[in-house]
């Protein structure tokens, strides 16, 4: 049994379906827009202190669409009988996991293909490599991490309540070292090798823990 | 060889006793319906038995094996086609069935050979919301088979089929050893030998050739 | 008197002593004034809570290998009694902070790290309470508590680390006179023990609770099976 073509087909699965349906994506522009909207209008920005909000905004942003994003990945009534007709296949919980955790990451992905250019273009903050790949590192363990508990609770009421309590403390270390990292390269001081290399642990940890949790959580 | 062999299948919600103590022995190639009202216990007892259920307490043997031991050596074996059948509304009849060939790591082929079976390669093309409710159980059904499982469960299968529902079900059943959980007595007696009754979670016993007297 | 009754009463007595020890036998600390007498049953507290959590997270670790269902009730046990004790520190510490810092709360490693304990347990207690009682939903908890039990230090550590960048206010902590650090040890080693009994009863509690959902059911009788000819129920 080959786990990367179930994960493989999982991912093309959910993004096919997706792109027909169409049902995220407007729930996931409302956030990119209404960030941009709020951080023009709720802060006075000018030049100088732009470096420092424009982080929040971003990890704001990103924290609601990802919520929004992995939340939804296990959440459809229908989704979870779907779920138990592919649990009954040979195909192990962990490659369905992965596929959908894969998914998930890229609807998120296009969502800051649309923001951090556009943090530049409004704000006037410097755009650069390291700044997309601070926002992938920890767009990769953020997903993990969302994906299993949006699992964990799609079994539990009042999911919509569980699902920020449960994530955002296990979010905190990549909003932390995230956040150090994208201010570093917006030109802020602090490290952005140390924080980076956090991102890189952080995101070894939690993948490889979610990996082994899968099992417990998707299968009965 | 016997294929399924249960014994004091047993499984608890919380407080509520869904199935109690039941216990059935099904031998290779027999057809075994299973009849009771709604709430007896029917989908609890075939979600135990294509394994996608652990009881509270019970054993299960499937083709010899320890069904908890060996879940996933026995989805090989089994083909279950659940009360609510869980297809991709956004994706074509044909796109679900590669979809499931991939997770089983089955031969794209069996798509279109399968698609045949259950008449439905005139709409393999057709999105799954798009399609009738008889259709999507043939394509439940479809799905099921894919891998050519030696066990179909299946849970009510003829509630949303058409008139040809008899026919298509003793054609994909053919050979294989089948449990069904149903309504319709006639349909019962016509594809299976033996019936199981449950009341209450609780087997009442099988018979063959049952006929049921209100 | 049962033993657990008997260790209640021990355990209670034990912190009686060690409240007499705190503001009888330990020294008025020379900068804070009295007020610093807080440290000892608010560290302790972390302390204890911090043995919950373990116990959670043993419990827990246990059950998914095992399915054994005492251990899910430990684990169950454990992280009420922990929450218990984390709300305790918290309390503690925002009314140390404020007579000391003037601010009841500030984003330093210890506070934030304490605050996601919380959190993490409140959501594990949650979990509990609204799923189906039963084997998934202590697998679910269980993956939830050895989450939970990682994550604070990864969170104590992520934020050390952006402290040493982003300096505030700072906790001095000095070497403790010989009679304070005797109070500390004694309290935390009483606190240790009033969490383990409160962890004990609440098993018992547990464990009483899973009994009575199986005697609800009304009792029943075994139906064999006859094979071929027309079955009925056999006593």
């Amino acid at each position: 049994m080959n786990p990367f073509r179930a994960a493989i087909a999982v991912a093309r699965k959910d993004l096919v379906s997706e792109w027909r349906t169409r049902e995220m994506v407007p729930a996931l522009a409302q956030f990119v827009v209404l960030a941009l909207l709020i951080g023009n209008f709720g802060f006075q920005i000018d030049s100088r202190n732009a470096p420092s909000i424009a982080p929040g905004i971003l990890w704001l942003a990103l924290v609601f669409a990802g919520l929004i994003a992995f939340g939804r990945t296990f959440a459809a009534e229908r989704e979870q009988s779907s779920l138990e007709a592919m649990l009954m296949t040979p195909a192990s919980p962990v490659a369905i996991f992965a596929g959908k955790a894969i998914a998930a990451s890229v609807l998120l992905i296009l969502c800051e293909v649309v923001l951090l250019p556009a943090l530049s273009l409004f704000f006037g903050t410097p755009f650069s490599g390291d700044l997309v790949i601070a926002v992938l590192l920890a767009t990769i363990g953020m997903a993990s991490l969302g994906c299993l508990f949006a699992a964990i609770v799609a079994r539990v009421r009042a999911r919509e309540l569980l699902l920020p309590l449960l994530t955002l403390p296990l979010w905190i270390p990549f909003i932390v070292a995230g956040g150090q990292a994208v201010q570093s390269a917006m030109g802020l001081p602090g490290s952005y090798d140390q924080a980076i290399g956090l991102l890189i642990d952080f995101d070894i940890l939690f993948v490889v823990l979610t990996s082994l949790a899968a099992r417990f959580v998707l299968d009965e | 060889m016997s294929m399924v062999v249960a014994n004091g299948l047993t499984h608890r919600f919380g407080p509520e006793l869904a199935l109690d103590s039941v216990d059935l022995v099904l031998d290779t190639g027999e057809h075994m319906a299973v009849l009771g009202d709604n709430g007896a216990g029917k989908t609890t007892l075939l979600r135990v038995l294509a394994t996608a259920l652990r009881p509270t307490s019970g054993r299960l043997e499937i083709a010899g094996l320890d069904a908890f031991r060996e879940r996933r050596r026995l989805r090989h074996y089994i083909g279950y086609v659940a009360h609510n059948p869980g297809l991709y509304p956004a994706l074509s009849a044909a796109e679900n069935l590669e979809f499931f060939c991939d997770l089983q790591d089955a031969s794209r082929s069996r798509v279109a050979e399968v698609l045949e079976t259950l008449g439905l390669t005139s709409v393999a093309h057709r999105r799954g919301n798009l399609l009738s409710r008889g259709m999507q159980q043939r394509l439940a059904i479809a799905r099921a088979i894919l891998h050519e499982p030696r066990l179909l469960i299946f849970d009510e299968p003829d509630a949303s089929l058409d008139a040809e529902a008899a026919e298509v079900l003793g054609l994909v059943m053919k050979g294989r050893t089948a449990v069904i959980a149903t309504h319709d007595h006639a349909l019962a007696n016509r594809l299976c030998p033996r019936t199981l009754v449950l009341r209450h979670g609780r087997s009442l016993g099988t018979a063959t050739h049952l006929r049921v007297v209100r | 008197m049962n033993r657990l009754e008997k260790a209640s009463v021990g355990a209670v007595a034990l912190m009686l002593l060690a409240g007499a020890a705190i503001f009888f036998y330990a020294p008025t600390d020379f900068l804070q004034g009295p007020v610093q007498r807080i440290f000892y049953l608010h560290v302790s507290s972390a302390i204890a809570a911090y043995g919950c959590f373990a116990v959670v997270l043993l419990g827990g670790a246990i059950f998914l290998r095992t399915e054994n269902y005492a251990a899910d009730r430990w684990a169950r046990a454990g992280a009420l009694v922990g929450v218990v004790f984390t709300t305790v520190t918290l309390v503690m510490g925002m009314l140390w902070a404020k007579k000391v810092w003037g601010a009841f709360w500030v984003w330093d490693a210890r506070l934030t790290s304490t605050l996601v304990l919380w959190i993490i347990y409140a959501g594990y207690l949650l979990v509990r309470r609204l799923s189906e009682p039963g084997r998934q939903a202590a697998r679910l908890a269980a993956v939830v508590g050895i989450f939970g039990f990682v994550d604070v230090p990864v969170v104590h550590f992520s934020v050390t680390w952006w402290v040493t960048h982003h300096p505030g206010p700072v906790i001095i902590n000095d070497a403790l006179p010989a009679q304070m650090l005797a109070t500390f040890l004694f309290t935390m080693f009483c606190t240790i023990v009033l969490a383990a009994v409160m962890i004990t009863i609440r098993y018992r509690i547990e464990t009483l609770m899973d009994m009575k959902q199986l005697i609800a059911g009304p009792v029943h009788v075994v139906i064999t099976r006859e094979p071929g000819g027309v079955a009925g129920p056999v006593q």
